[in-house]
């Protein structure tokens, strides 16, 4: 509840507080020592003068006793009148005391208008008894006033100086209850002051400690914080003390933003500083990649230098060559238009060639055909032989069924068997001849077919190499044209090279400059990678 | 080559000039048609066949024993033929050429029997011909004449004609 006051209300009201109290000490002792004062007052300006008073009436009355007993004893009328107008100034004075006394007493002091009104009877009585007495001796009747006074007037005087102490002895009384009653209202207003002081002063001592307390506490952590921020930590969290309403909330809120801000910008930095260091490495590797480059470079300048030289040497040559190139190119267009001529004439001796296979194989053809029909000639004369056969094996029967005429025939028969027999085995002999011959006549149409193709395919590369040497000829033509061209532009490269040379010298300076600058270059991203590095390791030590 | 040539031509010379055999046979002799069947040669009486003839055309016959090859037609005589392999029960080696009939014939009775190849006529001394047990060849023994020693196995045509098994008199049912 006090988190959210601000610090100059919490003080304010403190104070306040503080204040009040003392204000209150104040003011209940002003009041006591007013009370005390009323009380001594009482005492000293009513009390004490009643009682002076009190006691000059004592002295007055034994005065005018005194008086009284001079007019007795002296009975001398002069002195007896003198003495009277004395008895009666004492009289006044007394008077004048018992007014002043009555005007004296409070109001609530009825014990003392009691006592006041018993004396004033007593005294009443006792003057009257005395102007008796007076009046006795003034007639000069002193023993009558002797006695009187000694019957009558005397007791009176004495009661009534009795009742005038006992109005002393009540004022006495008083006094010393007022004072009581003053001292314990002084007691009474010593320990409330004393509680109230002390009250005042643990109030005052807790409220101290609290506001330290609520002062110091962020003040720490601030200044805790603070530390860290300055040992570059940056980890620190203040969300829970934002809430604070006073001073501090808003100071550690500051602080937040603060580290907050720091935080980014540092990872910002950080960042930047990474890219920053890759870059230059990437950097400083590029630059030292180019540097040993344009080394490389410098070096290969030199070399294309001599070597434009050489092909300058070489250009000069080739002119030569091309000279003599075109010489020969013509050469060669003569030589591949006699080629033509030849390979022409290739082509009409294979189209001979292949009518001539053809008619080969119409040939062979018919032969197969023949030879199938002695086959079948053939097997016409087995059957027949068999036939044959059959029939002397019936001839033979019928010879043997004639008996011995028929002798003679079965000879025939056997002869005829014989003969069957003969031809049988003639034809199996032709007939395996001629299977020979019809495995040569197939093996001869097979051969023929391929050789036919070969023809052909000989035909078709004569064509094709008829059309290869026309190209032939066509391009020797134009190769003996170009290599005239050849010839021109030889002439103008040799130009040209020269031109190169010169060029190649200067690009071989700028080359050398280019690798000094490099090498600076290389320097400067050498340093710019140191540096990156090192802002990295400063940035670095923050923690966050 | 040429010596060899010799040879063959001293040989064949030899082969002439040798007697031919008729001078020895007497009027005992037997002629008999050689004929192969299934890789075994026999001989038959030639005095018992009518003539040979090529196997063209046959009719198979229903409902008659497996022996009964068909029938043919021999210029318009129609005759059975009987499968001696079958009707010997003699076992079956490979396929044979079966391209001939020799037709036997008595007075009685006329049919064919198949033959794979007919080789010819030979003339058999009736001594030469020597019975066997029927256990060699596998054909019962009343059918045979005999064994030559050339190992001809000789076939009595006349058993043959007048055998009644090879009647078929069956009635189908």
């Amino acid at each position: 509840m006090f988190k959210n006051l601000k610090i100059s209300l919490r003080l304010g009201l403190s104070f306040s507080f503080i204040l009040v109290f003392m204000i209150v000490i104040i003011l209940v002792s002003l009041n006591q020592i007013k009370v005390s004062r009323t009380m001594f007052d009482r005492i000293i300006k009513t009390n004490n003068v009643r009682l002076q008073l009190a006691n000059n009436m004592i002295d007055h009355t034994r005065e005018v006793s005194i008086n009284l007993r001079n007019i007795l004893l002296l009975k001398d009328s002069e002195n007896t009148l003198e003495l009277k107008n004395r008895i009666d100034s004492i009289r006044n004075l007394y008077d004048a005391d018992i007014k002043k006394l009555e005007g004296l007493i409070i109001n609530d002091d009825t014990m003392s208008f009691a006592i006041v009104a018993k004396i004033k009877d007593s005294h009443d009585v006792s003057r009257q008894l005395n102007n008796k007495v007076i009046d006795l001796a003034m007639a000069g009747k002193h023993e009558e006033a002797i006695l009187l006074m000694n019957q009558q007037a005397s007791k009176k005087v004495a009661v009534w100086i009795t009742e005038i102490d006992e109005l002393i002895t009540h004022n006495e009384d008083r006094i010393s209850m007022l004072y009581l009653e003053a001292e314990k209202a002084q007691d009474a207003a010593r320990l409330f002051m004393f509680i109230l002081g002390t009250v005042a002063i643990a109030l005052a001592i807790m409220i101290s400690i609290f506001l330290t307390q609520s002062i110091t506490r962020p003040l720490k952590i601030s200044v805790q914080t603070a530390n860290e921020i300055a040992s570059k930590d940056l980890t620190g969290d203040l969300t829970v003390y934002e809430k604070r309403g006073d001073e501090f909330g808003i100071m550690i809120q500051s602080f937040s933003k603060m580290i907050e801000n720091l935080r980014e910008q540092i990872q910002r930095i950080l960042d930047g500083v990474n890219v920053l260091a890759s870059s230059s490495s990437e950097i400083f590797a590029s630059t030292t990649q180019i540097a040993s480059g344009s080394a490389e470079t410098a070096a290969a300048i030199s070399e294309t230098t001599t070597t434009v030289e050489e092909v300058r040497q070489a250009a000069q040559l080739s002119s030569q060559k091309a000279k003599s190139l075109s010489d020969s190119a013509q050469h060669v267009a003569q030589v591949s238009q006699s080629g033509q001529k030849a390979v022409n004439e290739t082509i009409d001796g294979m189209n001979r060639i292949r009518e001539q296979m053809e008619i080969i194989a119409q040939t062979v053809v018919r032969l197969s055909e023949q030879s199938q029909s002695i086959g079948g000639i053939i097997a016409s004369v087995t059957d027949i032989a068999d036939q044959s056969n059959l029939l002397a094996v019936n001839a033979a029967i019928e010879a043997a069924r004639a008996g011995d005429q028929g002798k003679g025939f079965a000879v025939v028969a056997q002869e005829i068997r014989n003969l069957a027999e003969q031809s049988k085995q003639s034809t199996m002999q032709v007939r395996n001849i001629l299977n020979d011959v019809q495995k040569a006549t197939n093996a001869a149409v097979l051969a023929t077919e391929q050789g036919n193709k070969a023809v052909e395919a000989g035909v078709k590369q004569s064509v094709q190499a008829g059309e290869a040497i026309r190209i032939l000829t066509d391009s020797s033509a134009e190769a003996a044209q170009v290599s005239t061209q050849i010839v021109a532009s030889s002439q103008q490269q040799l130009v040209g090279m020269d031109q190169i040379g010169i060029a190649m010298q200067s690009i071989n300076q700028a080359g050398m400059e280019t690798s000094a600058s490099m090498t600076q270059a290389e320097d400067s991203a050498k340093n710019l990678h140191e540096l990156g590095q090192k802002l990295k390791e400063l940035v670095e030590q923050f923690k966050m | 080559m040429k010596k060899e040539i010799r040879i063959k031509l001293k040989n064949r010379a030899i082969a002439m000039a040798q007697e031919p055999e008729q001078k020895r046979a007497a009027s005992a002799a037997i002629g008999v048609i050689l004929f192969t069947l299934a890789a075994e040669t026999y001989g038959i009486e030639s005095a018992f066949v009518r003539e040979v003839y090529p196997l063209r055309d046959f009719t198979a016959l229903p409902g008659v024993p497996p022996y009964i090859f068909g029938i043919i037609n021999v210029r318009g005589q129609i005759l059975p033929v009987v499968d001696l392999k079958k009707f010997f029960n003699l076992p079956e080696k490979g396929l044979g050429d079966l391209n001939r009939v020799i037709i036997l014939y008595n007075d009685q009775m006329e049919f064919g029997i198949l033959a794979d190849v007919v080789n010819g006529t030979k003339d058999i001394e009736p001594e030469d011909i020597v019975t066997v047990p029927a256990t060699v060849t596998g054909i019962g023994e009343e059918y045979l004449k005999g064994v030559t020693k050339e190992r001809l196995i000789v076939l009595n045509a006349a058993r043959l004609l007048s055998d009644k098994n090879i009647v078929v008199n069956d009635v189908v049912t």
